[in-house]
Protein backbone atom coordinates (compact mmCIF):
# COMPACT_ATOMS: atom_id res chain seq x y z
CA UNK A 1 0.00 0.00 0.00
CA UNK A 2 1.39 3.40 -0.98
CA UNK A 3 0.86 6.69 0.80
CA UNK A 4 0.03 9.77 -1.26
CA UNK A 5 -0.43 13.40 -0.43
CA UNK A 6 -4.14 14.33 -0.51
CA UNK A 7 -5.45 17.64 -1.86
CA UNK A 8 -6.27 18.94 1.63
CA UNK A 9 -2.92 17.91 3.04
CA UNK A 10 -4.18 14.72 4.71
CA UNK A 11 -2.40 11.53 3.92
CA UNK A 12 -4.56 9.18 1.91
CA UNK A 13 -3.69 5.54 1.58
CA UNK A 14 -4.18 4.27 -1.93
CA UNK A 15 -4.26 0.54 -2.55
CA UNK A 16 -2.04 0.10 -5.59
CA UNK A 17 -3.19 -3.47 -6.17
CA UNK A 18 -6.65 -2.10 -6.97
CA UNK A 19 -5.55 1.31 -8.28
CA UNK A 20 -3.97 -0.08 -11.49
CA UNK A 21 -6.59 0.59 -14.29
CA UNK A 22 -6.98 -3.00 -15.54
CA UNK A 23 -7.26 -4.39 -12.01
CA UNK A 24 -9.69 -1.63 -11.08
CA UNK A 25 -11.84 -2.70 -14.03
CA UNK A 26 -11.66 -6.35 -12.98
CA UNK A 27 -12.48 -5.67 -9.32
CA UNK A 28 -15.32 -3.30 -10.31
CA UNK A 29 -16.89 -6.06 -12.43
CA UNK A 30 -16.40 -8.67 -9.73
CA UNK A 31 -17.78 -6.30 -7.09
CA UNK A 32 -21.20 -6.09 -8.77
CA UNK A 33 -21.64 -9.85 -9.29
CA UNK A 34 -21.26 -12.90 -7.07
CA UNK A 35 -18.85 -14.71 -9.37
CA UNK A 36 -17.83 -14.79 -13.03
CA UNK A 37 -15.65 -16.87 -15.32
CA UNK A 38 -12.68 -15.81 -17.44
CA UNK A 39 -14.70 -15.43 -20.64
CA UNK A 40 -17.19 -13.11 -18.94
CA UNK A 41 -14.38 -10.98 -17.53
CA UNK A 42 -12.61 -10.84 -20.89
CA UNK A 43 -15.76 -9.78 -22.73
CA UNK A 44 -16.70 -7.15 -20.16
CA UNK A 45 -13.29 -5.65 -19.48
CA UNK A 46 -11.85 -5.93 -23.00
CA UNK A 47 -8.65 -7.48 -21.62
CA UNK A 48 -6.81 -10.28 -23.41
CA UNK A 49 -6.41 -13.71 -21.85
CA UNK A 50 -2.77 -13.03 -20.94
CA UNK A 51 -3.47 -9.65 -19.37
CA UNK A 52 -6.46 -10.91 -17.45
CA UNK A 53 -4.58 -13.93 -16.19
CA UNK A 54 -1.62 -11.82 -15.06
CA UNK A 55 -3.78 -9.26 -13.22
CA UNK A 56 -5.92 -11.95 -11.60
CA UNK A 57 -2.75 -13.62 -10.30
CA UNK A 58 -1.79 -10.35 -8.60
CA UNK A 59 -5.26 -9.93 -7.13
CA UNK A 60 -5.19 -13.54 -5.96
CA UNK A 61 -1.76 -13.05 -4.37
CA UNK A 62 -3.17 -10.06 -2.46
CA UNK A 63 -6.01 -12.25 -1.24
CA UNK A 64 -8.60 -10.14 -3.08
CA UNK A 65 -9.96 -12.82 -5.42
CA UNK A 66 -10.61 -16.51 -5.12
CA UNK A 67 -10.08 -18.60 -8.26
CA UNK A 68 -11.71 -22.00 -8.40
CA UNK A 69 -11.34 -24.55 -11.19
CA UNK A 70 -13.85 -27.26 -11.88
CA UNK A 71 -15.03 -29.30 -14.84
CA UNK A 72 -18.32 -28.83 -16.65
CA UNK A 73 -19.06 -31.67 -19.08
CA UNK A 74 -15.37 -32.70 -18.88
CA UNK A 75 -14.21 -29.22 -19.91
CA UNK A 76 -12.16 -27.07 -17.52
CA UNK A 77 -14.05 -24.09 -16.16
CA UNK A 78 -12.53 -21.34 -14.02
CA UNK A 79 -14.66 -19.14 -11.80
CA UNK A 80 -13.44 -15.97 -10.10
CA UNK A 81 -14.95 -14.41 -7.01
CA UNK A 82 -14.08 -11.34 -4.97
CA UNK A 83 -13.19 -12.43 -1.43
CA UNK A 84 -14.59 -10.59 1.58
CA UNK A 85 -11.14 -9.04 1.99
CA UNK A 86 -11.24 -7.93 -1.66
CA UNK A 87 -14.71 -6.48 -1.17
CA UNK A 88 -13.53 -4.55 1.90
CA UNK A 89 -10.45 -3.30 0.03
CA UNK A 90 -12.58 -2.13 -2.89
CA UNK A 91 -14.99 -0.34 -0.53
CA UNK A 92 -12.04 1.36 1.17
CA UNK A 93 -10.59 2.33 -2.22
CA UNK A 94 -13.93 3.87 -3.27
CA UNK A 95 -14.12 5.88 -0.07
CA UNK A 96 -10.53 7.07 -0.42
CA UNK A 97 -10.94 8.15 -4.03
CA UNK A 98 -14.24 9.87 -3.27
CA UNK A 99 -12.63 11.74 -0.37
CA UNK A 100 -9.71 12.72 -2.59
CA UNK A 101 -11.86 14.09 -5.44
CA UNK A 102 -14.55 15.62 -3.24
CA UNK A 103 -11.80 17.76 -1.82
CA UNK A 104 -11.17 19.51 -5.15
CA UNK A 105 -12.25 23.18 -5.22
CA UNK A 106 -15.14 24.20 -7.53
CA UNK B 1 -24.79 7.99 -26.18
CA UNK B 2 -22.84 8.89 -23.11
CA UNK B 3 -23.05 6.38 -20.30
CA UNK B 4 -22.31 6.93 -16.65
CA UNK B 5 -19.23 4.89 -15.79
CA UNK B 6 -20.55 4.02 -12.33
CA UNK B 7 -20.78 0.60 -10.68
CA UNK B 8 -24.53 0.49 -11.28
CA UNK B 9 -23.98 1.06 -15.00
CA UNK B 10 -21.26 -1.62 -15.11
CA UNK B 11 -23.64 -4.09 -13.48
CA UNK B 12 -26.56 -3.17 -15.74
CA UNK B 13 -24.41 -3.42 -18.87
CA UNK B 14 -23.24 -6.88 -17.83
CA UNK B 15 -26.86 -7.86 -17.08
CA UNK B 16 -28.18 -6.60 -20.44
CA UNK B 17 -25.39 -8.43 -22.26
CA UNK B 18 -26.95 -11.69 -21.07
CA UNK B 19 -30.06 -10.77 -23.13
CA UNK B 20 -28.23 -9.84 -26.32
CA UNK B 21 -28.43 -13.38 -27.71
CA UNK B 22 -32.15 -13.15 -28.50
CA UNK B 23 -33.07 -16.62 -27.19
CA UNK B 24 -35.59 -15.15 -24.76
CA UNK B 25 -37.16 -13.27 -27.68
CA UNK B 26 -37.31 -16.46 -29.74
CA UNK B 27 -38.91 -18.32 -26.80
CA UNK B 28 -41.58 -15.63 -26.30
CA UNK B 29 -42.23 -15.43 -30.04
CA UNK B 30 -42.57 -19.20 -30.37
CA UNK B 31 -44.96 -19.39 -27.41
CA UNK B 32 -47.26 -16.81 -29.05
CA UNK B 33 -46.79 -18.46 -32.45
CA UNK B 34 -47.75 -21.84 -31.00
CA UNK B 35 -51.00 -20.39 -29.63
CA UNK B 36 -51.77 -18.84 -33.01
CA UNK B 37 -50.96 -22.05 -34.87
CA UNK B 38 -53.04 -24.07 -32.39
CA UNK B 39 -56.08 -21.86 -32.98
CA UNK B 40 -55.69 -21.90 -36.76
CA UNK B 41 -55.14 -25.66 -36.94
CA UNK B 42 -57.59 -26.63 -34.20
CA UNK B 43 -54.97 -28.80 -32.43
CA UNK B 44 -55.22 -26.95 -29.09
CA UNK B 45 -53.51 -29.74 -27.14
CA UNK B 46 -50.27 -29.18 -29.09
CA UNK B 47 -49.63 -25.76 -27.56
CA UNK B 48 -48.96 -26.75 -23.89
CA UNK B 49 -46.76 -29.67 -25.02
CA UNK B 50 -44.82 -27.29 -27.26
CA UNK B 51 -44.34 -24.75 -24.44
CA UNK B 52 -43.29 -27.47 -21.96
CA UNK B 53 -40.65 -28.73 -24.42
CA UNK B 54 -39.50 -25.27 -25.51
CA UNK B 55 -38.24 -23.78 -22.23
CA UNK B 56 -35.81 -26.64 -21.26
CA UNK B 57 -34.59 -26.77 -24.90
CA UNK B 58 -33.84 -23.05 -24.84
CA UNK B 59 -31.92 -23.42 -21.57
CA UNK B 60 -29.85 -26.24 -23.07
CA UNK B 61 -29.20 -24.18 -26.21
CA UNK B 62 -28.11 -21.21 -24.07
CA UNK B 63 -25.68 -23.43 -22.11
CA UNK B 64 -24.13 -24.83 -25.30
CA UNK B 65 -24.04 -21.70 -27.47
CA UNK B 66 -24.14 -18.64 -25.24
CA UNK B 67 -21.88 -19.46 -22.27
CA UNK B 68 -18.80 -20.28 -24.42
CA UNK B 69 -19.21 -16.86 -26.07
CA UNK B 70 -20.00 -14.42 -23.29
CA UNK B 71 -19.02 -16.53 -20.32
CA UNK B 72 -20.80 -17.54 -17.18
CA UNK B 73 -21.76 -15.13 -14.43
CA UNK B 74 -23.70 -15.43 -11.22
CA UNK B 75 -25.40 -12.15 -10.47
CA UNK B 76 -26.33 -10.90 -7.03
CA UNK B 77 -29.54 -12.20 -5.44
CA UNK B 78 -31.61 -9.25 -6.74
CA UNK B 79 -30.78 -10.14 -10.34
CA UNK B 80 -31.24 -13.87 -9.76
CA UNK B 81 -34.79 -13.10 -8.69
CA UNK B 82 -35.25 -11.14 -11.94
CA UNK B 83 -34.37 -14.22 -14.01
CA UNK B 84 -36.94 -16.21 -12.09
CA UNK B 85 -39.49 -13.49 -12.87
CA UNK B 86 -38.93 -13.82 -16.64
CA UNK B 87 -39.57 -17.57 -16.39
CA UNK B 88 -42.69 -16.69 -14.41
CA UNK B 89 -43.83 -14.35 -17.21
CA UNK B 90 -43.50 -17.17 -19.77
CA UNK B 91 -45.39 -19.46 -17.40
CA UNK B 92 -48.15 -16.85 -16.95
CA UNK B 93 -48.36 -16.47 -20.74
CA UNK B 94 -48.80 -20.20 -21.12
CA UNK B 95 -51.31 -20.37 -18.27
CA UNK B 96 -53.29 -17.39 -19.56
CA UNK B 97 -53.40 -19.04 -22.99
CA UNK B 98 -54.82 -22.23 -21.48
CA UNK B 99 -57.28 -20.16 -19.47
CA UNK B 100 -58.43 -18.34 -22.57
CA UNK B 101 -59.14 -21.58 -24.41
CA UNK B 102 -61.13 -22.93 -21.47
CA UNK B 103 -62.98 -19.62 -21.17
CA UNK B 104 -63.85 -19.71 -24.86
CA UNK B 105 -65.26 -23.20 -24.54
CA UNK B 106 -67.25 -22.25 -21.41
CA UNK B 107 -68.53 -18.91 -22.67
CA UNK B 108 -70.08 -20.42 -25.81
CA UNK B 109 -72.58 -22.28 -23.59
CA UNK B 110 -75.97 -20.63 -23.17
CA UNK B 111 -75.79 -20.17 -19.36
CA UNK B 112 -72.95 -17.63 -19.39
CA UNK B 113 -73.70 -14.30 -17.57
CA UNK B 114 -74.04 -10.94 -19.37
CA UNK B 115 -70.53 -9.67 -18.68
CA UNK B 116 -69.19 -12.74 -20.42
CA UNK B 117 -70.98 -11.57 -23.52
CA UNK B 118 -69.13 -8.25 -23.34
CA UNK B 119 -65.79 -10.02 -22.94
CA UNK B 120 -66.67 -12.32 -25.83
CA UNK B 121 -67.41 -9.35 -28.08
CA UNK B 122 -64.09 -7.71 -27.12
CA UNK B 123 -62.22 -10.97 -26.80
CA UNK B 124 -59.01 -9.87 -28.56
CA UNK B 125 -58.66 -6.72 -26.46
CA UNK B 126 -58.95 -8.77 -23.25
CA UNK B 127 -56.30 -11.23 -24.46
CA UNK B 128 -54.12 -8.32 -25.58
CA UNK B 129 -54.36 -6.76 -22.13
CA UNK B 130 -53.48 -10.06 -20.38
CA UNK B 131 -50.50 -10.97 -22.55
CA UNK B 132 -49.33 -7.44 -23.25
CA UNK B 133 -49.61 -6.62 -19.54
CA UNK B 134 -47.70 -9.77 -18.56
CA UNK B 135 -44.87 -8.85 -20.93
CA UNK B 136 -44.70 -5.24 -19.74
CA UNK B 137 -44.74 -6.39 -16.10
CA UNK B 138 -42.01 -8.94 -16.91
CA UNK B 139 -39.92 -6.24 -18.60
CA UNK B 140 -40.24 -4.03 -15.56
CA UNK B 141 -39.52 -6.83 -13.08
CA UNK B 142 -36.52 -8.17 -14.96
CA UNK B 143 -35.13 -4.83 -16.19
CA UNK B 144 -35.42 -6.22 -19.75
CA UNK B 145 -36.56 -3.23 -21.90
CA UNK B 146 -37.47 -5.18 -25.07
CA UNK B 147 -40.30 -6.89 -23.18
CA UNK B 148 -42.06 -3.51 -22.89
CA UNK B 149 -41.99 -3.15 -26.66
CA UNK B 150 -43.24 -6.73 -27.12
CA UNK B 151 -46.04 -6.12 -24.63
CA UNK B 152 -47.12 -3.03 -26.56
CA UNK B 153 -46.82 -4.92 -29.86
CA UNK B 154 -49.00 -7.79 -28.62
CA UNK B 155 -51.65 -5.40 -27.30
CA UNK B 156 -51.68 -3.21 -30.42
CA UNK B 157 -51.84 -6.20 -32.78
CA UNK B 158 -54.77 -7.71 -30.90
CA UNK B 159 -56.47 -4.32 -30.61
CA UNK B 160 -56.04 -3.80 -34.35
CA UNK B 161 -57.42 -7.26 -35.01
CA UNK B 162 -60.42 -6.55 -32.78
CA UNK B 163 -61.16 -3.31 -34.62
CA UNK B 164 -60.81 -4.82 -38.10
CA UNK B 165 -63.28 -7.54 -38.97
CA UNK B 166 -60.98 -9.45 -41.30
CA UNK B 167 -58.66 -10.92 -38.66
CA UNK B 168 -59.10 -13.37 -35.83
CA UNK B 169 -57.06 -14.34 -32.75
CA UNK B 170 -55.20 -17.11 -34.58
CA UNK B 171 -54.00 -14.80 -37.34
CA UNK B 172 -53.06 -12.04 -34.89
CA UNK B 173 -51.05 -14.32 -32.59
CA UNK B 174 -49.32 -16.01 -35.50
CA UNK B 175 -48.34 -12.61 -36.91
CA UNK B 176 -47.06 -11.11 -33.66
CA UNK B 177 -45.40 -14.38 -32.53
CA UNK B 178 -43.73 -14.72 -35.92
CA UNK B 179 -42.49 -11.14 -35.81
CA UNK B 180 -41.00 -11.50 -32.29
CA UNK B 181 -39.41 -14.83 -33.29
CA UNK B 182 -37.86 -13.16 -36.35
CA UNK B 183 -36.50 -10.31 -34.20
CA UNK B 184 -35.05 -12.96 -31.85
CA UNK B 185 -33.46 -14.88 -34.75
CA UNK B 186 -31.95 -11.63 -36.05
CA UNK B 187 -30.52 -10.84 -32.61
CA UNK B 188 -29.21 -14.41 -32.30
CA UNK B 189 -27.41 -14.30 -35.67
CA UNK B 190 -25.94 -10.89 -34.80
CA UNK B 191 -24.85 -12.26 -31.41
CA UNK B 192 -23.10 -15.29 -32.97
CA UNK B 193 -21.20 -12.99 -35.34
CA UNK B 194 -20.31 -10.46 -32.63
CA UNK B 195 -19.19 -12.98 -30.03
CA UNK B 196 -17.14 -15.82 -31.48
CA UNK B 197 -16.67 -18.93 -29.35
CA UNK B 198 -13.77 -18.43 -26.91
CA UNK B 199 -11.46 -21.44 -26.60
CA UNK B 200 -10.13 -19.73 -23.51
CA UNK B 201 -10.10 -22.59 -21.02
CA UNK B 202 -8.07 -24.76 -23.38
CA UNK B 203 -5.55 -21.90 -23.85
CA UNK B 204 -5.42 -21.48 -20.11
CA UNK B 205 -4.73 -25.15 -19.58
CA UNK B 206 -1.99 -25.10 -22.23
CA UNK B 207 -0.36 -22.10 -20.60
CA UNK B 208 -0.36 -24.01 -17.37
Amino acid sequence: MARRQGADGDLIEIDRVIHEPARLLITAHLYVVESADYVFLMQNTGLTWGNLSSHLSKLEAAGYVEITKDFIERKPHTMVKLTSEGRRAFDAYRRQMKALFDDLPG
Amino acid sequence: METRPGLREIERKAWLRTFEHGLWDIAIGLVLLSFGAAILSGFYWLSPIWVAALIPSMRDLARRLIVPRIGHVTFMKRRQRSTARISLVLFVLALAGGGVFLFTAWSTRGAAPEWVGWIRSHFLIVIGLIWGGALVAGGWAADFPRLHAYGALVFLTLLGSDLSAGYNLGHALTAVGGLITLIGVGLFVHFLKRYPRQPIEEIGEADG
